[in-house]
This record gives structure tokens, C-alpha cells and sequence, in this order.
């Protein structure tokens, strides 16, 4: 009997334990995660209620956003703008996607690695590639031009500084959404559904029209869906290619209310109807994809058809070489010029070549020490932050320990309707102020890039969470295992090439941060991101080529190393799967 | 005397009970079989043996200790059980020796200990020249006979197994049977099985628990639970049968809806009360003349298949019922023929619902 009282005692402490352990985590996590998303999105809805002049509750600022001319067309040209892009990137993307997945093109690997690394490019770096390649005097498009045909200097073959080169400019960075999505969904279509039609009777054309195209369909709409709204919310490349051209969009306004004299109450108010046509966009997409069930295609069965080329090849791999040209080889190499010669202009000889850039950059320039530090820090506390608040989140919500986690699940993916300038109104709102003081300091930043990261973070953990059986935690616990020693030996082991992915998603997504960041930095917390878009102002390009692909380097090595170093677990577990 | 013993166990789930009172006992080494369709309670019912539900109501010894109650529930790592899971749940990141070692590396014994205990169960269930290779690079009877091994090399004193063989193909699942009882036979764990099968159960079980609706209907040895069923439910539920309902009579007779009379030759009836008569299909003699006078009875064959072994027939019965018998081959009569029915008192086996 004595071995009864032992067990009960036993069992008494197991309980305690588990239970102190699970409730003031998910306690902390949902206050955390609540502060996070709430609090900014309550000041823009305080302040847009209170006039910049006076005191008191005033709809004056709504008045103002739809009488302000200068507004409305902001507002205008911001919607036209991202509709355009998401038009041309779609019909850029979706048959370049198609070439890939679906035809014997040569290269096809090799192109899908190109696109897939020009994620990586911050948008505004490509925007400055596009201002070295294609500005009316020093452009170098129109500078070759020039001298191909012994043309005079008011000569302009294209001009970046206009809608539609900002149009162009964006696109070039958008158009990987659609591909991305679009090829994955034509490497699910499962070649019996083709089959199935030919043997039917339709010709090749027809099986494309009415069976290929109709299924990969929600893809398209939903990637192009995805590039409108990357390009509605972006400031980066407006603020660089639409300023000089002398119009504003929405993003860049929002930006300029925040200048001397400030005017906080409007800005709060403009930023709403932002947020809401952005709620809308990620509602419609989430509306196309889930839909129907043919768009999350579950396993394959059999390999994609491919069609053959015949002597239409050369025109293919015209097509897709002059897309990576435009949009990769052309920037990138414009970047490198840029960043080794003295002048933007300057013929590339072995006389023009200089580390003058990289000197002054590295050694001279007082602020990029300060600039690097700053971005590394905040680089590797959001991306450990981000990542370990994820990782608890998703255990909470996939393993269900406690009632009332779906809402902590919710409150994680909340951030992603929040566009960034919008969050960086918000925040600027929240804590710049006497209570909290933390305008100027590098918290204020650390919070905005948590808030902006913790989706990407949350979705990518919770999916590797689902794909870990419970049956693998419970054989550990039945052969002996605590609930601890199982989650170390078995759990985070499984779990840790998702976890490092996670890491470098986000740390590559935080160092390439402006949108909200260019409201909430000061010069006391410059990040690279901030002094590349400084110097753009002062024109001083070949420095910004040196930082830009200084950002690019980092950004490439973490994601190799990453992929590289087993410890981390890399080539090792990707080579049994 | 019984090693473990679940009485009067129950689990709710919301307003939903999925284990009702549950009543077992298991001597040591003996292999128990819970059989029973899907959602009727056994694999729940196997979690909470293992710990890994607490239960509402009753309890659960092992020897002399509860170890589940509504007081408590000892956590499952401290109940010196394994288990053997549906998916394997062999981790992916350790090689076929390191899944096995693991548990008995957490009972810390010495190294060399783990190694021979290690490569000796690999030895037993053939795995030697794969101890070096990954769970994702083998099939999936092997990956099936390393999750034994896993289970098996602590020496637990509990087994439990969640339809070990459900992932398997049929040949496979067939060799598997065998295996498993043999090496119970080589270990004598006392051992739970959970299955929906009841070719699994009756070739691995010493006891077989037959359960729906989250109770136990009739526990009993293969022999017991084929021969002698006490419900409707068990009678259809393991091999098939006909059953044949109409009023009690005497203690052994039931008047049929077809409009006859069976006698029956085991099972008791409460005389006038509802008579369920179960009869299995290959008992039942089908001939074109009449052979002898109790239970027999003249009817038109409906369907009649060569199937090379034997003739499976349907014939209809006034009151709606088909019964299905199987006749030898030289016994042939086409459809739409008279037949007689025998029905032989020693195998039409009275129920009571």
C-alpha cells in the first residue's frame, strides 16, 4: 500500500508542473502579442479622431483626407500604380512560369534559382539600380545610347523618373510572387488530369486552355494579388524614383505629413483607408485560394507533362533571358559598376576601376560603423525573438496544451494585414511619447520588426509543428522520457532546420526593412537600410552600390550558411526526407 | 491473479463518453486483443493504459499501484510500459541502433549493457545489417520490425500496440501476425493489442476483448468469441453470420419470422421474450432434397456463385432476411430453384440482444 501513496504523491507533482509551466507562458504570450498588435492600431484610430491644431475629438482629419487633392491623387496614383504592377507581373510571370514547369526549356533549374534568389534584393536597392541604369541625363542606358549613335546630350532613350518607370522599376521586384506561385502550382497539376483530357480527345492547345490554365488559375490571381499589395504598401522605391519625378503615393504622403511641421492626426487618418484596402486584398486572396479545392493540390501523382520545343526553343529562351536581364543581370551589374568606378557615367576600363567608394564607406564614413552594428543587432534579436516567440506559439496551437491558444495562433498572423508604414504610424504613435520615450532608441525598431516578422515567423513554425506526429513526442514519453527530455531529444531536433529557416527568413527580412523604419529612426539609430536611402538624396550612388551590396552579401551568406553548416542542419537532414 | 486491471474506467470528451465503464483484467503474460470497429473505444481506451489520457471515472492498476484514477495520472515515462504506434513513430533523426537504444540509454544503464541488449533484439527481429540506416530509407516492414524492437529491448511490463499493422500491405500484414505472436511467445509481456481486424486478433490473442460503443460486449479466447458469441454484435462482427430474429419459444427453440421453427443447440432464451438465432454461413447444409426434419425448410435460390473452393448462395427467407450460406462445388442449383435448408441444432447459437 505503501507503493499507492508514493504514486499519488507522484502524480500530485506532475500536475504542478505542467500546469506552471504552460498557463503564465500562454498568459505572457497573449498579453505580449496583444500589446504588439493592438496598440499601435489603437492610436491611428485615437489620433485620426484628434485635430493637429487644437484639442478635443475632431473629424476634421477625415474631412481633409477626402477634400486634400494632393491626398486623393496620392491615393490615386498609389492604387494605379500597384494595379499596373500586379498586371505586368503577372504577364510577365505567368508564362515565364510556365516555361519552367512545364516545357523542356534548358536551364529550367538554373532559372528558378535566379528568380527565386531575387527575393532577396530589397526593393529599393533595385529601384537605385534602375536610377544608375535609367535616369534622362546619367543613366546609363541612355548614356550608351547616346554614344552608339553619336547622339547629343538632351537625347533621352528611357527615363525611370516617370509612373510608368516606377511602374517597371517595382515590377522587376514583384514578378518572383507570381512565378513563385504560379510554377509550384503547375508542378502539382497531376498529369492524369491532362491525360485524362487528351484521351478525350483534346489537342495539346485545348488541354492547356481548359484543364492547365483554369486550374493553375487561383495562383495567378492570388500572386497577382500579392505583387498589388507589395507594391500599394512599399516606400522604398516611390520614395527614390516617384519624389524625383515630382508626384507623391499614398506611402511617401503618409511619409511627408510626418515632416516639419508634423501633422500626426492626419497621417493616422490616412493611414486607414491603407490598412483597410489592404485587409480587403489578403481577404480576396485568401477567398481564391481556398475556394476550391483543386488550388491546394495534395499529392502528385505521376510527373508533369512536359511539351517539347521545336524550333519555337530560340524565341523561349530569348523571352526569359531578356525578363532575367531586366530584372537580375542589369541591376546586379549596374550595382557592382556603380560601386567600383569613380563616376556613374564612367566608361568601365581598367583607369575608371577604384575602392574609392569602399574606402570611404568602410573607413571614412563616420556612419556606417554605427548603421552595420545597428543592423546586425536588431537582424539577430528579431530574428531570435521573432523565432522563439513562434516556436512556443505554434507548440501552444498545434499541440493544444491550453484552452484559448487558436487566439494566440490569430493575434500571431494579425501583423501581416498591417503594412508597414502603417505599423510605423502606429508605433511612432504609441510610444514617442512621455510614458514610453522610446523614439530614438533601437526598442522602438526591435518591437516594429517583431510585429512585422512574427507571420512569416508563426507560419513557417507552426507548418514544421503539424508536420512533426504527435506519436513521435508520445514514443518518446512511453519509452521514458519526460515531457522536457522528449522535447529535447526529439521535438527541437526535428525541428531544427525549420527553425533555422525561420532565423534567416526573418533576419533577411529585417535587414532590408524601410517602410516602417523611416518613421521610427533617428540619428542616433540608423540602420544601412536608412543611410542607403540618405545618400540617395545627396546622390552619392557609388556608395550606396558598396552598402546595397554589402546587405547582399550578409543576406546570401546567412542563407548559405544556413543551408550549408549540418550542425545547423542543413544538407544533412534535407538528404533523407 | 491479474497483472492489470481496469475497472469501471471512463473518458468523456465534452458532453461525449467514448469509454463507458470499462471492466478488464490481465494476467501476467498474456496477450489481450482489443477488436472492434472504429470509434467504438479501444484505441482510447489503450491511451489511457499508456497515460497519455487522464481518466474520468474508475481506475487502473498495474500489480498493486493506480495508475490512473481521477485523482491522478501517473505521467507515461514513469510506467515502464512501450508501445508500438500506428505511424511507427520511428524518429527520423536517429539511425535504426539509436532509435532502439534510446530507451534504455534514459534508464541509464552502461553503455556496454545498451550495446548488447541492442544488437540482440536487432538480432531477433532480423535488423542487424540495417542497424546504420535511417527510418526514411526503409520499407515499411522493416521500419514496422524496428518499432518492435524499440518497444521490446526495455523489457516493459506492459506492451501496448495501436494497430501496428494497419500501414502494412496484405502479404505483409499476414507475416507480421505471425511474427508478433512468435516473439510474445519468445518474451511473455503482457501485452494489450488494438486492432480492428479480427484475423489479427484471433491469430495473436490469448484473450480477445471484442468492444463497441465504448464497452466490453464479450471477452473470451478466439474459441470463446468464434464459437460461442453472446451478442448479435459479436456474432457479426468476428467471422459473419446469419441472423435469424422471431419469439422465444421454449429455453432452446425460436419461432422464426420466415414461418419456421429452429432449434437451438447452445445459447438460452427467456422463454417469450424476442429469440435472435445466429448462424454462420458455412454451417448451414443446403441440399435439393429434404435430408432430415428438424430445422430444415424449402426455399428459391436468389444468386448463386462459382467461386472454385466451394458455391456461396443467397436464398430469401420470408420477413425480409437473405441468408448467405457456401456449399460445396458438386452441390449446384440454379437460380430460381427450390432448396432445402438445414439448419444443424448444434451450431444455431441463441441470443439474447
Amino acid at each position: 500500500m505503501s507503493a499507492v501513496s508514493a504514486t499519488s504523491a507522484d502524480m500530485a507533482e506532475t500536475r504542478r508542473k505542467s500546469f506552471d509551466l504552460s498557463m503564465p507562458i500562454f498568459i505572457f504570450l497573449a498579453l505580449l502579442l496583444t500589446a504588439l498588435v493592438a496598440l499601435p492600431l489603437f492610436w491611428i484610430i485615437f489620433y485620426s479622431f484628434r485635430s493637429d491644431t487644437g484639442a478635443g475629438a475632431t473629424l476634421e482629419n477625415f474631412v481633409t483626407l477626402v477634400t486634400d487633392s494632393t491626398l486623393l491623387q496620392a491615393y490615386g496614383l498609389a492604387i494605379g500604380m500597384s494595379l499596373a504592377v500586379g498586371l505586368l507581373s503577372c504577364v510577365v510571370a505567368t508564362p515565364m512560369a510556365w516555361l519552367v514547369a512545364r516545357t523542356d526549356l534548358p536551364g529550367r533549374k538554373w532559372i528558378r534559382m535566379l528568380v527565386t534568389a531575387s527575393f532577396v534584393t530589397p526593393p529599393f536597392l533595385g529601384a537605385i539600380a534602375y536610377e544608375i541604369l535609367a535616369a534622362p541625363n546619367t543613366g546609363l542606358a541612355n548614356v550608351v545610347y547616346r554614344k552608339i549613335f553619336g547622339l547629343d546630350q538632351s537625347t533621352v532613350l528611357v527615363n525611370i523618373y516617370t509612373f510608368s518607370g516606377l511602374v517597371f522599376a517595382i515590377a522587376c521586384f514583384t514578378f518572383p510572387y507570381v512565378f513563385t506561385l504560379v510554377s509550384n502550382a503547375l508542378d502539382k497539376v497531376p498529369s492524369d488530369l491532362e491525360d485524362a483530357s487528351s484521351i478525350l480527345g483534346g489537342n495539346a492547345m485545348t488541354t492547356l486552355r481548359k484543364v492547365t490554365i483554369p486550374m493553375v488559375l487561383p495562383a495567378m490571381l492570388a500572386g497577382t494579388l500579392i505583387a498589388i499589395l507589395q507594391s500599394l504598401t512599399m516606400f522604398g522605391s516611390p520614395a527614390i524614383i516617384a519624389l524625383p519625378a515630382g508626384f507623391h503615393v499614398i506611402t511617401t504622403k503618409i511619409w511627408s505629413l510626418f515632416q516639419f511641421p508634423p501633422r500626426l492626426g492626419l497621417a493616422a487618418a490616412s493611414a486607414i483607408p491603407l490598412l483597410i484596402l489592404t485587409i480587403i486584398l489578403l481577404q480576396t486572396q485568401k477567398a481564391i485560394l481556398g475556394r476550391k479545392g483543386y488550388t491546394v493540390l495534395g499529392g502528385k501523382s505521376g510527373s508533369p507533362r512536359l511539351t517539347k520545343f521545336g524550333r519555337w526553343k530560340w524565341v523561349a529562351i530569348a523571352f526569359v533571358l531578356t525578363v532575367l536581364s531586366l530584372t537580375i543581370f542589369f541591376p546586379y551589374l549596374a550595382l557592382v559598376k556603380t560601386a567600383f568606378t569613380n563616376t556613374v557615367g564612367d566608361p568601365l576600363t581598367w583607369d575608371t576601376l577604384t575602392l574609392k567608394h569602399w574606402n570611404f564607406v568602410l573607413f571614412e564614413f563616420s556612419a556606417t560603423r554605427l548603421a552595420m552594428w545597428n543592423t546586425m543587432l536588431l537582424g539577430v534579436l528579431t530574428a531570435t525573438a521573432v523565432t522563439a516567440i513562434a516556436l512556443v506559439v505554434s507548440y501552444l496551437v498545434v499541440r493544444r496544451s491550453v484552452t484559448g491558444s487558436k487566439y494566440l495562433g490569430l493575434l500571431a498572423t494579425a501583423p501581416v494585414a498591417i503594412p508597414g508604414i502603417v505599423l510605423g504610424v502606429g508605433l511612432f504613435l504609441s510610444y514617442a511619447n512621455p510614458t514610453f520615450q522610446l523614439y530614438g532608441t533601437l526598442w522602438i525598431l526591435l518591437i516594429a520588426f517583431m510585429t512585422i516578422e512574427l507571420p512569416a515567423g508563426y507560419q513557417q513554425m507552426s507548418s514544421s509543428f503539424a508536420g512533426v506526429h504527435p506519436e513521435l513526442e508520445e514514443a518518446g514519453r512511453i519509452l521514458g522520457a519526460s515531457r522536457m527530455t522528449t522535447l529535447r531529444h526529439i521535438t527541437a531536433p526535428l525541428l531544427r532546420t525549420s527553425v533555422v529557416a525561420a532565423w534567416c527568413f526573418v533576419f533577411v527580412g529585417t535587414i532590408r526593412e524601410l517602410s516602417a523604419t523611416i518613421l521610427l529612426t533617428t540619428a542616433n539609430t540608423k540602420l544601412v537600410s536608412v543611410i542607403i536611402y540618405d545618400l540617395n538624396e545627396s546622390g552619392d550612388l557609388g556608395a550606396i552600390c558598396v552598402l546595397g551590396i554589402l546587405l547582399l552579401l550578409i543576406s546570401f551568406a546567412v542563407v548559405y550558411v544556413a543551408n550549408r553548416v549540418p550542425v545547423l542542419g542543413g544538407a544533412q537532414m534535407s538528404t533523407r526526407g | 491473479m491479474s497483472f492489470l486491471v481496469l475497472s469501471d474506467l471512463e473518458k468523456r470528451y465534452g458532453a461525449l463518453t467514448v469509454v463507458k465503464g470499462v471492466n478488464l483484467s490481465v494476467d501476467k503474460g498474456k496477450l489481450v486483443c482489443l477488436l472492434g470497429p472504429s470509434g467504438c473505444g479501444k484505441t482510447t481506451t489503450l491511451r489511457l493504459i499508456a497515460g497519455f489520457v487522464p481518466a474520468d471515472g474508475g481506475e487502473i492498476r498495474v500489480g498493486d499501484k493506480v495508475v490512473s484514477s481521477p485523482a491522478g495520472t501517473m505521467p507515461p515515462e514513469n510506467r515502464n510500459m512501450s508501445m508500438i504506434f500506428q505511424s511507427y513513430a520511428l524518429w527520423p533523426h536517429m539511425t535504426v541502433y539509436q532509435n532502439v537504444a534510446y530507451g534504455l540509454k534514459l534508464r541509464k544503464l552502461p553503455a556496454d549493457e545498451v550495446d548488447k541488449r541492442v544488437k540482440a533484439i536487432l538480432g531477433v527481429t532480423q535488423l542487424t545489417p540495417l542497424a546504420e540506416r535511417y527510418p526514411g530509407e526503409l520499407s515499411g516492414g522493416q521500419q514496422q520490425r524496428v518499432s518492435l524492437a524499440r518497444a521490446l529491448v526495455v523489457k516493459p511490463e506492459i506492451l501496448l500496440l495501436d494497430e501496428p499493422l494497419s500501414n502494412l500491405d496484405a502479404n505483409l500484414r499476414e507475416e507480421m501476425r505471425f511474427e508478433i505472436r512468435r516473439l510474445h511467445d519468445e518474451f511473455r509481456y503482457t501485452t494489450v493489442y488494438v486492432t480492428h481486424d479480427q484475423a489479427e486478433a484471433m491469430t495473436t490473442a490469448d484473450l480477445i476483448v471484442v468492444m463497441n460503443n465504448g464497452k466490453i460486449e464479450q471477452s473470451g479466447t478466439p474459441e470463446d468469441i468464434y464459437a460461442r458469441p453472446e451478442t448479435e454484435f459479436v456474432a457479426r462482427f468476428i467471422g459473419g453470420t446469419n441472423i435469424l430474429t422471431g419469439k422465444a419459444k421454449g429455453k432452446n427453440t425460436v419461432d422464426v419470422d420466415g414461418g419456421f421453427t429452429l432449434q437451438c443447440g447452445s445459447g438460452s432464451l427467456v422463454e417469450g421474450g424476442k429469440g435472435i438465432v445466429s448462424i454462420r454461413h458455412h454451417d448451414i447444409e443446403l441440399s435439393p432434397k429434404k435430408k432430415v426434419d428438424v430445422n430444415s425448410v424449402p426455399r428459391v435460390v436468389k444468386r448463386q456463385i462459382y467461386l472454385g473452393s466451394h458455391r456461396d448462395y443467397l436464398v430469401d427467407i420470408k420477413g425480409g432476411e437473405t441468408i448467405r450460406t457456401v456449399a460445396p462445388v458438386d452441390v449446384e442449383m440454379p437460380v430460381g430453384s427450390e432448396a432445402w435448408l438445414h439448419f444443424p441444432p448444434q451450431h444455431c447459437r441463441a441470443l439474447t440482444e
